[in-house]
């Protein structure tokens, strides 16, 4: 069976638990088998936020994420917290302004906070933006598929902004 | 079976609780559990039911009792600190036989502790919290699929055996989302009534199961609720032979049909020369373990509960006959290891993988001790 693990790691306020949710459901829609777990602290906004997501073939027996194959970074603070421990073979994406590009040199950089900045004005949709660079990137979901999983996961009022991050992450790709 | 849909443990909980017929849910918030709340106060006024949030948890607890006695299945939910405040009535529906579900979403501990942490720390509580000699039935799953049928399985066995049932499961296992078919509908037991013939109803004779058939209040007859040693007419009463008569009832009615209650999963112990004894979130990590170090030749199996209360001594003891080692891995500093050992009566030796940071206990790690005990790499 196959079985892929995802980290999205960031800072409270940034959609990365609704990002993972989402990515989950997609995996869902596409026929797979997924599980999405979640890790805060007690405040909801600029403490560490993590998000797993787990995405196989067949049932899942363990639920959480022991063997990180993907990795995406969205603040310096998860940089520090899971860079330093995380698999040399495995992928890493890390948002540009979260560690000088003298740092990882294999791993993938793009400007997912300004990006979300620039849609939102603020950090909502980053979470979203992530998921769009992940996808262009890995194909691990398929496009159409993760934008009916934020479609159907959003509020009806930020839907639009919701997919036109998508599709902001999936250009900064190459998507 | 309805679509696969990605589902979170606590939400499970609600599907099970209101599939089994629950219409009354009374509490008050807390990490990790409060989800189940917040799904309550959403579905149950549309169907008739009653949400109450109450002032602490000990209000809780009493408002389902009351519930309960008034003939609607009624339940709550709460973790550590609040579980602690509910032990007094815990004690008090037991021995007035009161049937209601409460679900223990277990976070580090003590006191408040480690509110968005798991932690298996509450096993020993679930079982004596509340004082004096009690019967205890403990359910604990370790998916979002099985909190869904522990929740039905609680709610039916607490009007089977008319006494509180306890739901416990940590952190982990009541925030993660999985993916998961719920079943569109569940087998439903109602609490025995008494005769309708018109003879003298005596609200704590038991039938020969030791379960006394329950009346609701408003249905018409006339009986006393006390938490005091009482009769069969429900009276209190000092006299020696009856406060034995009662206890010893209590206590056989849940002993006695123990087999019924206790479930295990028992998981490649054929020919297993070590095993693994885990339960909740651990008892998964356990069983991957188990299959990755089968993949390397090394001979274990996994013995699981569901049920810690009654505890599966049997099952255990069994298990210990058949191994060298057995390892207890639990997310706490050693708590059903101390029942595993007196289960084991020494035929294994015992080794204890305990974890108590708030972080969950991973296959590697259980791997890495499987192979330290069994001699070689895993």
């Amino acid at each position: 069976m196959s079985r892929n693990e995802i980290r999205i790691a960031g800072t409270g306020g940034q959609g990365v638990v609704t990002a993972g949710r989402i990515l989950a459901e997609a995996a869902i829609l596409s026929g797979g088998e997924a599980t999405h777990s979640q890790v805060y602290g007690p405040q909801s906004r600029g403490g560490a936020s993590r998000s797993d997501v787990v995405i196989a073939t067949e049932p899942i027996g363990f639920p959480l994420a022991d063997n990180i194959d993907l990795l995406i970074i969205l603040s310096a603070a998860a940089y520090a917290k899971y860079v330093p421990d995380f698999d040399p073979d495995g992928q890493l994406i890390i948002d540009s302004r979260c560690a000088p590009e003298s740092m990882n040199g294999d791993a993938a950089r793009f400007a997912v906070v300004d990006t979300a900045r620039a849609i939102s004005g603020g950090h909502l949709v980053t979470g979203v933006v992530a998921l769009g660079v992940l996808q262009a990137h890995t194909g691990v979901v398929d496009a159409d598929v993760l934008e009916r999983a934020v479609a159907a996961r959003v509020p009806t009022q930020h839907r639009k902004m919701n997919l036109d991050a998508l599709c902001a992450g999936m250009q900064l790709a190459g998507g | 079976m309805s679509d696969v849909q990605l589902i979170q443990g606590n939400e499970a909980c609600v599907r099970g609780a209101l599939a089994v017929g629950c219409r009354f849910y009374a509490g008050y918030p807390i990490t990790p559990s409060s989800e189940i709340a917040e799904q309550m106060v959403r579905l149950l006024p549309g169907i008739g039911g009653v949400f109450i949030q109450m002032e602490d948890e000990i209000a809780s607890l009493a408002s389902i009792i009351g519930a309960s006695i008034a003939g609607t299945k009624a339940m709550t939910a709460t973790s550590g600190p609040g579980f602690s405040l509910m032990q007094e009535h815990i004690g008090f529906a037991t021995m007035a036989e009161v049937p209601c579900v409460i679900v223990n979403v277990m976070r580090g501990g003590p006191s408040t502790g480690l509110p968005t942490s798991p932690s298996q720390g509450d096993v020993m509580q679930a079982r004596w919290g509340t004082h004096g000699d009690h019967p205890a039935i403990v359910l604990a799953p370790s998916s979002v699929g099985e909190v869904f049928d522990a929740t039905v399985r609680a709610f039916n066995l607490s009007e089977r055996f008319r006494t509180p049932v306890i739901v416990l499961y940590d952190e982990i296992v009541g925030h993660t989302r999985e993916s998961v078919a719920l079943p569109d509908s569940v087998e439903i037991v109602d609490r025995i009534q008494p005769n309708s013939d018109g003879s003298e109803f005596w609200p704590k004779r038991a039938a020969a199961d030791g379960v006394p058939p329950m009346s609701a209040f408003g249905d018409g007859h006339r009986f006393h609720i006390t938490g005091l040693t009482h009769g069969e007419r429900g009276f209190p009463t000092n006299d020696p032979q009856v406060a034995e008569a009662l206890i010893t009832r209590l206590h056989r009615k849940v002993e006695a049909h123990a087999e019924e209650i206790i479930e295990v999963e028992v998981f490649m112990m054929d020919d297993a020369e070590t095993a693994i004894f885990a339960y909740g979130i651990v008892g998964r990590s356990a069983r991957e373990a188990v299959l990755r170090a089968r993949a390397d030749g090394v001979k274990v199996g996994l013995i699981r509960p569901l049920t810690l209360w009654p505890f599966p001594y049997a099952q255990v003891a069994e298990a210990a006959k058949q191994v060298d080692t057995l390892v207890v891995a639990e997310m706490n500093l050693g708590q059903l290891i101390g029942e595993v050992e007196r289960a084991a009566v020494g035929q294994a030796e015992i080794v204890g993988y305990l974890r108590v940071d708030g972080e969950p206990i991973t296959p590697t790690a259980l791997l890495n001790v499987v192979a330290s005990v069994s001699g070689g790499q895993a």
